[in-house]
């Protein structure tokens, strides 16, 4: 069975119409990439997924595993096994990664009928994520994402999603404002979690993360629509002729 | 002057002037007509209520009245003492707090009981000192008056706790008078759980010397009508004042706090960080007064307010003020109101937690804020466990 399906999607912000007909099927085990220029609709396709309320689904239809998530809320996807990685993380003051992190993952355990994991198993836990994904403990005692660089959140992103193993993760231009050390930092990570069960949907502007993460399939969206697929090499004919061929087609 | 001409000349004053009304400037926000209008009764009866002891150093006071059976101060290392107010006349009561308003008057002129706690220099007292006022005596009037004086280069930890009985109609009017010695430090907490029908005032007054501290964390729960006067002087170079409050009202609880940081000096730093979550109609008033004299070269003085609304009939007004009259200074000042954050609420969701789950977590952590600079642990926690379960019955 697919991981996700997502069939003829349409979205809609504030009521304007931005997805328009979106096709694709993610396996377990695959790393699919979309690329596309800014206001492509990318960011809008990693909200719909993860159940922001502010963007609206129109029609179409997603799977995962099977199931319509429509149905399903936020958290509640989270809970099924998705996972997104913000663009921009966000800052929340009084509240240690700590004790967020162990209020997800006791919250995940909860919805799937797991018995609460206490305080020493829960470091247990944290403590072998971080031969994983290194990440400071300082990082991780302070207050979530807060006056953590650009670098050190999107690190925190994909501590947090080792830290709750979902089956599908989705990135949202994580590669956004990185310098070439911290892409490195947060591709290896990314790979580090990367198995025949889990599939990744990663979103990005620029070819340069998918050198580091090196995707099974690339995608192009231009205008809410998925207008060439491929494989890894589809990446790099992007880089040297750009998007201009194609946002060219559909005028104004 | 001796405490009876002190008390003779506060009894007058309160008569001549009598109650404030909201024609004045410092008290436009707060109506206190029901204190005016309202009969109190002497009459002393024992309480029945129970308390966390903080600590192995308990000072009990039942309905005003010092309570040597429940208290425990009998073993204290040297240069410490506590005791009760009446006891030990020390010729500084009086002189920070004064006429301010017809509460210390009152206070002054009526006080039946309080506090007495001195530190000699050079003494750090490392246990910290629980000062417990319960209160079930309907229709009374408290009087308390507090003595802390901290001797240059002692330390002392003390925590005043307000603990009231649901329902009961009585009047808290407390003074506290701390002075802080040249290099002593003074970690004082204030926690306020009086009924939800009482009435609460206090006045605290802190003098502090050169490079001395003064910390306060001022938490406040319970009564119907209440406000917090904290006034800080700052009188020798290289002083420091923390005063940090939370406030957590429901129903009608109106609740005001009136700050007053008074830098005489130079090289001395404040800093105020006050937050309120407030629920149902609920109201209260946030008013913090930075006063840099010219001679208080190179002050550091920060302060804000957030206020974190939970219903639409919650209301705030925060009033800070800076007064600078010395050219070298860095001061700050600001005060919001709101709602929680949208955005982190989604945040937390896609992490898998429900937003009622959500919901408890940020208006938690907005209030930890506060807590953060809390030194002692134990009360850390007590207050911590405090907040959470105002939390939950807000929310449910």
């Amino acid at each position: 069975m697919a991981l996700l399906e997502i069939k003829d999607l349409h979205a809609s912000v504030a009521d304007k119409p931005i997805l328009k007909g979106i096709n694709l099927t993610i396996n377990p085990g695959e790393v699919h990439a979309i690329m596309g220029p800014n206001g492509s609709g990318k960011s809008t396709l990693s909200n719909v997924l993860a159940g922001n309320e502010a963007y609206e689904k129109t029609a179409g239809q997603m799977l995962f595993e099977g199931q319509d998530i429509d149905e399903l809320a936020a958290h509640e996807r989270a809970c099924a096994g998705m996972f997104l990685a913000f663009q921009y993380p966000v800052e929340i003051a009084g509240i240690s990664n700590m004790y967020f992190l162990k209020a997800a993952v006791n919250a995940v355990r909860k919805y799937q009928g797991k018995e609460q994991l206490d305080a020493m198993d829960f470091l247990d836990m944290i403590e072998s994520k971080k031969k994983v994904i290194k990440i400071r403990n300082d990082l991780l005692e302070r207050a979530v994402n807060s006056g953590f660089s650009g670098g050190e959140k999107k690190r925190n992103e994909i501590f947090q999603m080792a830290v709750m193993e979902p089956k599908l993760g989705i990135l949202d231009e994580t590669d956004s404002g990185l310098d070439i050390d911290a892409l490195r930092v947060v591709s290896d990570g990314v790979n580090a979690l990367r198995d025949e069960k889990r599939g990744f949907l990663v979103i990005t502007h620029y070819q340069r993360l998918l050198e580091y993460i090196v995707p099974d399939f690339v995608h192009v969206l231009v205008h809410g629509q998925i207008v060439k697929s491929g494989g890894k090499e589809l990446a790099l004919e992007l880089e040297s002729d750009g998007y201009a061929g194609w946002a060219g087609e559909e005028g104004p | 002057m001796s405490l009876n001409e002190l008390r003779e000349k506060a009894a007058a004053d309160f008569k001549a002037k009598g109650f404030p009304t909201t024609k004045e400037e410092l008290w436009r926000f707060t109506d206190v007509s029901r204190v005016a209008n309202a009969e109190f009764s002497n009459e002393w009866k024992p309480a029945d209520l129970n308390f966390e002891p903080l600590s192995s150093i308990v000072v009990v006071f039942e309905n005003g009245k010092l309570s040597r059976e429940k208290s425990n101060f009998d073993e204290l290392p040297a240069g410490v003492c506590i005791g009760s107010i009446m006891d030990r006349v020390d010729p500084r009561i009086g002189t920070l707090a004064d006429s301010q308003s017809a509460f210390v008057s009152s206070n002054t002129a009526f006080f039946s009981d309080g506090a007495f706690v001195e530190v000699t220099d050079g003494v750090e007292m490392n246990t910290p000192i629980h000062l417990v006022y319960l209160a079930d005596a309907d229709g009374a009037a408290f009087h308390l008056r507090n003595f802390i004086s901290c001797g240059a280069k002692s330390k002392v930890t003390v925590i005043e706790e307000y603990i009231g009985e649901t329902e009961k109609n009585y009047w808290t009017n407390a003074v506290t008078e701390v002075f802080t010695g040249d290099g002593g430090m003074v970690d004082h907490y204030k926690v306020q759980r009086e009924s939800a029908s009482a009435f609460h005032f206090q006045t605290l007054e802190a003098q502090l010397g050169a490079d001395a501290v003064f910390s306060n964390h001022a938490i406040t729960f319970g009564s119907a009508l209440g406000r917090n006067d904290i006034r800080g002087k700052l009188m020798g170079e290289g002083g420091e004042a923390i005063c940090n409050g939370l406030y957590l009202l429901k129903d009608k609880q109106h609740f005001d706090t009136h700050m007053f940081m008074d830098h005489a000096v130079a090289k001395c730093n404040s800093h105020e960080l006050y937050k309120g979550i407030l629920d149902d109609k609920s109201r209260a008033v946030f008013c913090g007064r930075i006063l840099v004299q010219q001679d208080a070269q190179q002050t550091d003085a920060v302060q804000s307010n957030g206020n974190l609304l939970l219903s639409r009939a919650a209301k705030v007004n925060s009033l800070p003020q800076l007064e600078i009259y010395a050219d070298d200074v860095k001061c700050t000042h600001g005060a919001t109101v709101g709602q929680l954050d949208e955005q982190a609420l989604y945040y937390l969701q896609t992490r898998g937690i429900d937003p009622k789950q959500g919901h408890a977590m940020l208006t938690f952590a907005f209030a930890n804020e506060v807590l953060d600079e809390v030194k002692c642990k134990p009360i850390k926690t007590y207050i911590e466990g405090l907040v959470q379960d105002w939390l939950s019955k807000v929310s449910a």
